[in-house]
């Protein structure tokens, strides 16, 4: 039941109490002493409903949530939908090390070469944020937005933003089995999507040339 | 006894595609299946469900009274005359949204679903307050649409809202769908709707004036028996939700038997 941290603004919810978390969540908020909170939600599943008691908890405490983290998308989206600040963090068992000649880890996370995975489909005004690249299994619909640091790839189609290399990695790409989004940004570049429907059972794949956003079809390397 | 409450919320997102509409139609026809129905007014700041079923006049206390003990439950269902297994819950005044709050609503649908087989929520347009009130007490949703691409954004991002309260299962309606102008490509073709939206498709409705007529008047089209092609269209829903299996229209096909044609004709002489 160690469900504390040692920095003292933030709560955390383990694993270990499924049944009642919210009594021993009401505990923990109680027992803190600063007005701003950070939550974080680890590999929970949260529904709106969840979060709303959270943070009715909270409004009783006067008490703010600065930011909500979590390793689950469904959690991170449910957060953002009742207006909440969130960020996904990664969990060690969602991470692929790619780069296996890394040695310690000393140098930080974001030296790590990682990957997020999300499966289900991204409905219209979603807004999924990574650093770090991301594997989308599922739709992106119009009216949705993808960010990540890395590449993006998408298993299905991209009919909304995806925005690669948000930090400015101009080497970033987007690839998805059927690329006709709204709009797409690499690093600091624009482009509107493409007019003509793709040729089908072709995936695409967009980076920077020159100048510009060029697509194409997908290659293996 | 405990009876197998379906509690459904039908819903948008975007205003005017026809959710009241469908939310009477739907009562009236499960109603008449023989099922004790209720539909419920979600729509507290603007509400017009009572004027659908030409049941206004007869609202003496509304959903605000249950919930303050001003009144028992009973007392403020209204009856359809017509249809007696249909009640009607009237939503309280437009300051009630207000106050009320999730809770609320679960209490009001609890108390319904002592009594009723379908619980029909009529949800407001827009995904604020009044939408996660609603949200709040549903099991499952109808989600309507139009095949018109403002429409259909608006009722995508509802579907995502839906998932993250864990509403299953969704099911969606596309309504006020013109056969003609599908066929010529000038209107969004039912494919590119549930491409999109990914949801298992409940029924088409056909473009109809006597839907315009139906509700000036009152008189749900499912009430009176009529033949029109809206009617049939929401008479096949109820017996889909209902548990049938009825094959979805075609609408290519819709409107051009010799029938149809000499019907049409009959109703341009008269109107």
């Amino acid at each position: 039941m160690n469900s504390f941290n040692s920095k003292k603004n933030q709560i955390i919810l383990s694993q270990s109490f499924k049944k009642n978390w919210q009594k021993q969540f009401e505990l923990d908020i109680k027992g803190n002493k600063y007005s701003q909170l950070e939550i974080f939600l680890g590999k929970w599943k949260l529904t709106c409903n969840d979060i709303n008691y959270i943070i009715n908890y909270c409004k009783r405490l006067n008490k703010t949530i600065s930011n909500v983290f979590s390793s689950e998308p469904e959690s991170i989206i449910s957060a953002s939908n009742l207006g909440l600040n969130t960020s996904l963090i990664l969990e060690k068992n969602t991470r692929i090390e790619r780069d296996l000649n890394i040695e310690n880890s000393s140098n930080s996370k974001k030296a790590e070469v990682s990957i997020i995975f999300h499966q289900g489909t991204l409905h219209a005004g979603e807004i999924i944020e990574v650093e770090s690249d991301i594997l989308l299994i599922g739709d992106v619909n119009p009216g949705a937005i993808v960010r990540a640091t890395g590449n993006i790839m998408i298993w299905g189609r991209l009919l909304g933003i995806a925005h690669a290399g948000k930090e400015g990695n101009h080497e970033s790409k987007i690839t998805a089995l059927q690329l006709r989004p709204v709009q797409l940004r690499i690093a600091d570049k624009i482009a509107k999507g493409p007019k003509e429907k793709p040729e089908e059972g072709l995936a695409e794949e967009a980076q920077i040339q020159g100048d510009v956003i060029v697509i194409k079809p997908a290659r293996t390397r | 006894m405990t009876l197998d409450t379906r509690v459904i919320l039908i819903c948008s997102g975007k205003g005017g595609v026809g959710k009241t509409t469908l939310t009477a139609n739907l009562g009236i026809s499960l109603a008449s299946k023989g099922s004790p129905t209720a539909v419920l007014d979600a729509d507290f700041g603007l509400r017009n469900l009572d004027l659908l079923l030409g049941l206004e006049n007869r609202i003496v206390y509304t959903a605000q009274e249950v919930l303050e003990e001003a009144c028992r439950l009973d007392q403020a269902l209204v009856k359809h005359k017509q249809e007696p297994n249909l009640s009607l819950l009237p939503a309280g005044n437009p300051r009630m949204l207000d106050w009320l709050k999730p809770e609320d609503m679960k209490k009001i649908i609890e108390m319904l679903s002592k009594e009723f087989k379908y619980v029909l929520i009529d949800c407001p347009a827009g995904v604020e307050d009044g939408f996660k009130n609603a949200v709040a007490a549903s099991k499952e949703a109808i989600i309507v649409t139009n095949p018109e691409v403002s429409a259909v954004r608006d009722a995508d991002r509802v579907i995502g809202l839906l998932n993250t309260h864990g509403i299953k299962p969704v099911q969606l309606v596309l309504n006020r769908v013109r056969p003609k102008m599908m066929e010529t490509q000038e209107m969004l073709s039912i494919e590119d709707v549930t491409d999109i939206l990914a949801l298992p498709l409940l029924g088409l409705v056909l473009e109809d004036e006597q839907v315009i007529v139906s509700t000036n008047r009152g008189e749900p089209l499912t009430l009176i028996g009529s033949k029109s092609p809206a009617a049939r269209c929401y008479s096949n829903i109820a017996g889909r939700l209902h548990g049938e299996e009825i094959p979805l229209i075609d609408p290519s096909k819709e409107g051009t038997s010799f029938r149809d044609k000499f019907r049409r004709l009959m109703q341009t002489k008269i109107f």
